[in-house]
């Protein structure tokens, strides 16, 4: 890895988020900031300047990943990927989110998709297949493909 | 002397126009209610009404006779059905309609209306002539079916909507209690996970590890229910693949190859946790023994239909089962035993040159005691 990533976690489980973050920081990547609901994360977003955001999807105070990822998308240097066990009640584009990986997942998985998504951020288009139990959004695959030689 | 009229005035068949007019006679001794109107004079009165007519509406023919037919209407005549009328005679053309009239003790009737103009050489309309035909009987009894139908259909539609109501309520349970049973699994893994970066004794951290890859196969198989339309099967060569991937890759041994084999068998959902954490005890006790000393090695999993059975092979080219791990009766070997059995399988481990290869074999469907495998 060249240098660390910049993540924001958005999860309303507070011993979800505590795995995530010790599995982030000992893969050597940075949580900038953490937050359970959907308007806190917008904030940190503001404050914390991430360069991924990991989301779930149901979030405290009965607020939606969703709105997260729509205050992201289109903005350049953010990449938004959805963590849930309601993969489902996504669109098919995913509100504009790169990836969407399945709960529940082992730490293998999250690795997994965390170095493709390091990739996708770092050094796109990303090569490998997509590690199971993730789904790229099919607008993402385009864009890499088109980036492809 | 009578009139050339004096016909039209009375009922009596020795009085028709003309002696003899067979036609005349039988317009008056008919069952069917007729009667001619005259569109020349003022408000076409009615000019001709034989008795069958007046037996049909309880009037006297002194009380009808140069009167418009509207005194048969009433308070339910649809009027939509006498501007019909009315434009039919306007036009001079005929007109066949169910209408609802009076009699003169104001019950209803349903009156089979046929009413045609009667042309003369001259091309003009000098009569009108109807009949009418009490139909109520028959009215009443396709309204009846009418209103029975408009009510069951009413009832099929309350019945529909109930059902796709209660069907929404029950997918939405069901899709709430999915994702707590996964949001679940992922908390006790996180927790096992948190635990496990916590203990520094090696056996016990090695015992925490292999549970929580037991609880994540678990996890494997939740994240794979429900990803096809069919959630009453679970295709054991899909799980099998991401398994094994997540396996190899969690062991961080870049020096085994994996080599998948994998046909779909589709078993009932019910099958899924057995079948999963006997997978996980075979993939991750080879890792584990099969290739020490971070030896490089070759790791192949097979899922193959076989009748109303499937097989499901695991092989190395390790080391081969040393005979003290072969007869130990480990925590991990007993789970193998109790899984089998509840999933009526036959299993065989096997030494080969090298490596070790754990055949087992079951049935697809639910256990049925007379086969065995």
């Amino acid at each position: 890895m060249t240098e660390p990533l910049r993540i924001l976690v958005v999860e309303d489980e507070a011993l979800i988020l505590m795995q995530i973050e010790m599995m982030l920081e000992e893969a050597g990547h940075r949580v900038v900031g953490t937050a359970m609901t959907a308007a806190e994360a917008i904030a940190k977003i503001e404050a914390c300047r991430p360069e991924l955001v990991l989301i779930d999807l149901r979030l405290a105070d009965g607020s939606s990943g969703i709105e997260v990822a729509q205050a992201i998308r289109d903005r350049a240097g953010i990449t938004a990927a959805f963590m849930t066990a309601n993969a489902r009640q996504l669109t098919e584009e995913m509100e504009g989110a790169t990836a969407v990986i399945s709960k529940p997942f082992s730490e293998t998985v999250l690795e997994a998709a965390l170095a493709y998504l390091e990739t996708c951020v770092r050094r796109p288009p990303p090569t490998g297949p997509v590690p199971n139990g993730m789904r790229i959004s099919p607008q993402c695959l385009a864009r890499f493909a088109a980036m492809r030689p | 002397m009578e009139s050339s009229d004096a016909w039209r005035q009375t009922g009596r068949l020795d009085t028709e126009q003309g002696k003899g007019d067979p036609f005349a006679a039988a317009v008056r001794a008919t069952r069917m209610a007729m009667i001619i109107t005259d569109p020349r004079q003022a408000d076409n009165p009615i000019v001709f009404v034989n008795d069958a007519f007046l037996r049909m509406t309880g009037y006297a023919r002194d009380e009808i006779m140069g009167r418009n037919c509207r005194f048969l209407q009433g308070a339910g005549t649809d009027r939509g059905a006498v501007a019909l009328i009315r434009e039919a005679v306007t036009a001079g053309r005929d007109i066949a309609i169910d209408i609802l009239n009076y009699r003169k003790d104001g019950t209803p009737f349903w009156n089979a209306l046929y009413l045609s103009p009667v042309t003369n050489e001259a091309g003009e309309v000098p009569y009108f002539f109807a009949s009418q035909l009490d139909v109520t009987d028959r009215v009443d009894a396709h309204m009846r079916v009418e209103q029975e139908k408009a009510h069951f259909e009413a009832e099929v539609a309350k019945r529909t909507h109930d059902l796709s109501q209660s069907l929404a309520t029950q997918t939405m349970l069901v899709h709430e209690v999915d994702h707590r049973v996964k949001n679940n699994l992922q908390m006790i893994a996180a927790l096992l996970a948190m635990q496990t970066k916590a203990i520094t004794d090696p056996s016990a951290r090695a015992a925490m590890e292999m549970m929580l890859t037991r609880v994540e196969a678990l996890g494997t198989v939740h994240r794979r229910l429900y990803q096809s339309n069919d959630v009453e099967r679970f295709d054991v060569a899909e799980f099998a693949r991401d398994l094994s991937n997540d396996l190899v890759r969690g062991s961080g041994r870049d020096g085994i190859r994996l080599h998948l084999d994998l046909e779909t068998v589709e078993v009932p959902v019910s099958k899924a946790p057995p079948v999963a954490l006997m997978m996980n005890e075979l993939i991750t006790n080879a890792l584990k023994h099969a290739f020490p000393d971070e030896r490089p090695g070759r790791l192949s999993v097979t899922v193959a239909p076989d009748g109303k059975y499937f097989a499901i092979k695991i092989a190395d080219d390790g080391i081969g089962m040393p005979i003290e791990v072969m007869e130990k009766r480990s925590f991990g070997k007993r789970l193998i035993g109790t899984l089998c059995r509840q999933l009526n399988a036959s299993i065989a481990w096997q030494s080969n040159e090298p490596g070790t290869t754990v055949n087992i074999r079951l049935p697809r469907e639910t256990a049925d005691s007379s086969e065995t495998p």
